[in-house]
């Protein structure tokens, strides 16, 4: 269904420069029997470094299950998944959590941060827990990208909803990982303060070449994307590239038109 | 509906309020225990009393002014022909004379080794008299007839393992005096674990009385008046101040002296309890607080739909009614099982209590529920009030990590008043002249520095652990760092946590200061002013000159040395009486024995027939060297004496007074001097130390109830009698730290609880579940440190107090422990580890999404 997955096989070389993570019918099922609820059905996806992916999807579609077994957080029933070189299908938890750490970025919808550290220390956490110490240079280009030089020594509670979505976005490009994900980032905000975040997300893949990878619901945050993949029934059903949130709009439209015919 | 959602709420947090219960029935459980043992113990003797007591009872005139007859002392007499006298009154049916006296000892002459208890109830010796309520009847053998037979209680020939024909030695002040056992006598009641000892009437007389006399007169009526009519016709008949007492009386006077030896486990127990529910409060204090923390949207929900404030108050109080209820009857029987404990432990020990008859009367049902209900109730209320302060809607957009207000000021200030009042108190009885003044300051100021801490406690959580937990992020990374913030973040619950287990530790490092200061003051005073090498101590029966005899005999020995000791009055020169204790001592006593530090004038004065008082006896009563007093020894001996020395405080001899034994013979006929119950003696020029110990043990041998010691073992019997009390005190102190485990336990799992989401969070962003666990152990392990650092901290001032006031009462040394306070602090961090394994097992077993998706 999805054409990128003819032309690219993550175990050839060289093909590591283009794919920052991808699935291979990956399959994911809740209980047995008659109560089995299959979230995630037989999927095949490619995610392209330094791109801005967006996925969508009505609820219940597995747009959030699909997330969760690319980062690594949950697991699958069947196929394989890899982060970069990496297969995570079968890595133990210590792996698994050494993975996250090191390759993986994550911004939740809320509660993103500790309560008892400060945004500095929010930030730099990562690369605490592995013992890094982190890339000043780097470190000051991020805090200056989002925007939050004045605040570095506040604490979460001291600072708005979208002040402390943008310490999440410093936190998960601090440490560099190969891939970010965010699940609805935006969702818990106003549209002001979406827009500021969404558009440092956007800045972060122009300007610093990160990878991203987004769950939402919303149409004009899907908008800020570079490619959009639409999922239904544990089923990728379409893509689009170049987004923008009308077209998303439209097409999400045609979509539950197509569904409820 | 309120009780419906208190009920629901109650069995969703079965786990958190178990924890709770547990404080609650351990509370309880001692209570009642206590309740239903001392029930138990006054029934019995209620009843063994009540079986035994005559109606009317003739005993010697009471002696003047409360002079405490000492063990040992000749017992007071009634003459025999009394017996007639009392028979005579109209009503009675019969009077019998009774010989029991206390200052006899049992021994088994085969094996030379002591017969009946050492320790705690007494070995009475008496003549057999067939009364209508005799305690005992003879089931084997027959009654003692003639000077050789003897009847002995069948307990105690089983302990001893003697039977009818076997030798038994009675050994008193006038020697030693050998019996055959002719007949074996078991207890009809309750043996209250008496050693009994019964010859012929006669021969009593004679052995243990010295003449034909009774100690009493023991009447029964005939059933046609009442007690109290015979008592005061008996009285009228008898006269001459001999007292006469009726059954009730008796009973009650039993039933006094019985008590004062129960007391002390009663007492005991009753700490155990206290400790138990002061350490129960704060852990029930915690687990309200932490339930209403997590329910705080709930609340906020309950309160916007128009729930109002008392309802929230109440809701939450009937949770902890329940909680309250439950645990208390779960204590309460666990309190049966104590009580029954305690029962096989006073039967060990000789005390025959039946836990059979165990005495579960309201009382117990009374004070449990009391305690019980009542602990829970004011614990919960605290918290309760705070949850329904909570604005409805700041309740609702709580995201389940309540900020906690910082320690405010009023906090803040009345615990520096109450500690600065209590350190205050703490170094005025450290300066009090009086050790009484002192221990009145002390214990006021160890209340109030406890309190002062609790109260301070939020406040230092946040201070001393930025301390503490400043070296976790260097040495642990970021666990050690998140475990610091952690412990700080919640400062009053951070505090209520370790003040449980700061007054167990406090308990611990002020006794231990304690009694190794008194083992070091003794050991001290015994170098500096003991000169004799051997103390000879006898038991409850009176030294004898063949004792002495013995001693002085043994080769290696040089002289032996013995003092006689009064309750003297001594008349000042304005004309009042004062009491003192006074030894009178031979010349070697001054000489070479002991060296007491002296004050003014000179020792040798008091070989000139001078007397020698203590520094405070002289100074509250103004007197110095060359005043005349007159000095009343017992039974109205009275002599006019200077005064020739005063002896400075030392510990070894309190404020005793002393004469010198040749002056006291002036005053005192040798037929009133009291005999010794302590003896010296000192090594000649010379003499192998341990062989002489030895030829003393062998040349004493004969009188088990006497012990020998070397200034070695004096000191470690000083020791070990410490160690007695000591263990006492970690027994309750064992206690109260398993509660505060406990407590530390709850305060971590709800953490835990509280924080799922972060946990969720930091495992997403790559925590491994190592330095997870590590997080939440360094936390717990801050948690305990930093109540054990309060512990120490107040263990030490309590202490140190402690010594100074006794400085006069033989502790004049201060000795910390710094093993003790070491092995304290290491075992908190020990604590803090084990109570933090389940919370951590349990947030390294959390599903990181599932964490995550909580709210």
């Amino acid at each position: 269904m999805t054409t990128a997955a003819a032309v690219y096989d993550p175990q050839l070389p060289g093909g590591a420069s283009a794919v920052a993570a991808s699935a291979r019918q990956v399959t994911k099922a809740y209980g047995s029997g008659e109560t089995k609820v299959t979230a995630l059905d037989a999927v095949d996806v490619d995610i392209q470094r330094g791109r801005f992916t967006a996925i969508m999807g009505p609820s219940g579609s597995g747009k959030s299950t699909l997330m969760h077994c690319l980062a690594g957080l949950d697991t699958v029933s069947g196929g394989r998944i890899w982060i970069g070189d990496t297969e995570i299908t079968g890595l133990k938890d210590k792996q698994l959590t050494r993975l996250r750490r090191d390759k993986i970025g994550f911004i939740f919808q809320a509660f993103n941060l500790l309560p008892t550290l400060n945004a500095l220390e929010n930030i730099t956490l990562p690369m605490d827990i592995a013992g890094r110490k982190p890339d000043q240079a780097w470190l000051d280009q991020v805090v200056e990208t989002v925007g939050l030089a004045g605040r570095l020594k506040h604490r979460p509670t001291q600072l708005s909803g979208g002040q402390q979505q943008r310490v999440a976005v410093a936190r998960a490009l601090a440490a560099r990982p190969e891939i970010i994900f965010g699940d609805e980032p935006t969702g818990n905000l106003d549209s002001r303060a979406g827009a500021e975040v969404l558009t440092f997300l956007r800045r972060s893949v122009d300007e610093l070449g990160q990878t991203m990878v987004m769950v939402t619901h919303d149409p004009v945050a899907a908008g800020y994307a570079d490619r959009v993949l639409f999922l239904a029934d544990g089923v990728i059903v379409d893509e689009m590239h170049a987004p923008t949130a009308d077209s998303v709009l439209e097409r999400m439209r045609r979509f539950d038109g197509k569904r409820t015919s | 509906m309120l009780l419906k959602t208190s009920l629901r709420s109650f069995f969703a947090h079965k786990g958190r309020m178990a924890l709770s219960l547990i404080a609650v029935v351990l509370s309880v459980a001692f209570v009642s225990g206590t309740l239903v043992f001392s029930n138990t113990a006054t029934s019995t003797f209620d009843k063994l009393f009540a079986a035994t007591a005559s109606d009317v009872s003739v005993q010697p005139p009471k002696p003047a002014d409360d002079e405490d007859p000492q063990p040992g002392d000749k017992p007071e007499t009634v003459p025999a022909a009394l017996a007639q006298q009392v028979a005579a009154v109209p009503g009675m049916k019969t009077a019998v004379g009774q010989v029991m006296v206390h200052n006899a000892t049992l021994v088994n002459p085969a094996t030379n080794k002591l017969v009946g208890p050492t320790s705690g109830a007494p070995t009475l010796v008496g003549n057999w008299t067939d009364t209508p309520r005799n305690p005992v009847t003879i089931t084997s053998g027959h009654a003692p007839q003639g000077a050789g037979e003897l009847v002995l209680d069948a307990d105690t020939a089983k302990k001893a393992e003697l039977g009818l024909g076997d030798k038994l030695r009675i050994d008193n002040a006038g020697g030693k005096h050998e019996f055959t056992i002719a007949g074996i006598a078991t207890f009809t009641t309750t043996n209250p674990g008496a050693a009994l000892a019964f010859l012929d009437t006669a021969t009593s007389q004679q052995v243990l009385l010295g003449e034909p006399a009774y100690t009493s007169i023991e009447a029964f009526g005939d059933g046609s008046r009442s007690n109290d009519q015979l008592k005061a016709d008996a009285l009228a008949k008898v006269g001459g101040g001999y007292q006469v007492k009726t059954a009730a009386e008796q009973k009650d006077e039993n039933n006094k002296s019985i008590g004062s030896g129960l007391n002390f486990m009663k007492y005991a127990m009753l700490g155990f309890a206290g400790v138990s529910l002061i350490v129960g409060g704060f852990l029930i204090i915690n687990t309200f607080s932490m339930l209403v923390a997590q329910r705080t949207r709930e609340i906020g929900l309950l309160r916007a739909i128009g729930g109002s404030r008392r309802q929230v108050n109440r809701s939450v109080l009937v949770e902890a009614l329940i909680l309250g209820v439950l645990g208390s009857t779960l204590g309460i029987g666990v309190g049966l099982g104590i009580a029954v404990g305690l029962i096989k432990l006073m039967n060990a020990i000789g005390m025959d209590l039946k836990a059979s008859d165990l005495q579960i009367g309201p009382d117990v049902f009374a004070a449990g529920y009391a305690v019980g209900i009542l602990i829970t109730v004011v614990a919960a209320w605290i918290p309760a009030r705070r949850a329904s302060r909570i604005a409805p809607m700041a309740a609702l957009r709580d995201h389940g990590t309540p900020a906690e207000p910082r320690a405010n000021v009023v906090r803040t200030v009345l615990g520096l008043l109450l500690t600065a009042g209590g350190g205050g108190l703490l170094v005025l009885a450290a300066k009090a002249e009086k050790a009484a003044t002192g221990g009145q300051y002390l214990g006021l100021g160890v209340l109030l520095t406890l309190i002062g801490f609790v109260v301070l406690g939020p406040l230092l959580a946040t201070s001393v652990i930025r301390v503490l937990g400043a070296l976790l992020p260097a040495l642990f990374g970021p666990s050690g760092k998140l475990a610091q913030r952690n412990a700080m973040r919640n400062p009053r619950r951070t505090g209520a946590t370790a003040a449980a287990l700061m007054i167990g530790l406090a308990l611990v490092i002020a006794s231990s200061v304690f009694s190794s200061s008194a083992v070091t003051s003794a050991s001290a005073q015994i170098d500096r002013s003991v000169g004799v090498d051997y103390i000879i101590s006898g038991g409850r029966t009176a030294i004898t000159a063949e004792m002495l005899d013995a001693v002085r005999r043994t080769p290696g020995i040089d002289h032996v040395t013995s003092e006689k000791d009064f309750d003297a009055k001594v008349q000042l020169p304005d004309g009042q009486t004062k009491r003192t204790g006074l030894a009178a001592v031979p010349p070697t006593f001054f000489g070479t024995d002991f060296r007491l530090p002296v004050a003014s004038g000179a020792v040798e004065s008091i070989g000139r027939g001078s007397l020698g008082i203590g520094e405070n006896f002289a100074k509250d009563h103004n007197l110095k060297v060359g005043d005349s007093v007159t000095v009343t020894y017992l039974k109205g001996h009275t002599q006019v004496l200077q005064v020739g020395v005063v002896f400075a405080k030392s510990s070894l001899y309190g404020d005793a007074s002393f004469v010198d034994v040749a002056t006291m013979a002036k005053a005192v006929p040798a037929a009133d001097v009291p005999e010794p119950r302590t003896f010296f003696a000192k090594a000649a020029a010379g003499a192998d130390a341990a062989k002489t110990l030895t030829a003393l043990e062998d040349a004493l041998k004969e009188y088990p109830q006497l012990s020998v010691k070397d200034q070695a073992g004096y000191k470690e019997l000083v020791q070990s009698q410490v160690n007695t009390l000591l263990y006492l005190i970690y027994g309750l102190v064992g206690l109260s730290i398993t509660v505060a485990v406990l407590g530390v336990v709850n305060t971590l799992a709800l953490s835990v609880v509280e924080r799922t989401r972060e946990i969720g969070l930091l495992r997403a962003i790559g925590l491994s579940r190592r330095q997870l666990r590590r997080m939440i152990r360094l936390e717990s392990v801050v948690i305990a440190l930093f109540g054990a650092v309060l512990g120490t901290g107040l263990g030490l001032a309590w202490g140190v107090t402690v010594q100074r006031v006794l400085r006069d009462q033989g502790l004049g040394e201060l000795s910390v422990p710094t093993t003790t306070i070491a092995i304290t602090l290491v075992s908190s961090v020990v604590i803090g580890l084990v109570a933090a394994l389940v919370p951590a097992f349990r947030a390294g077993r959390m599903n990181v999404l599932a964490a995550i998706a909580t709210d």
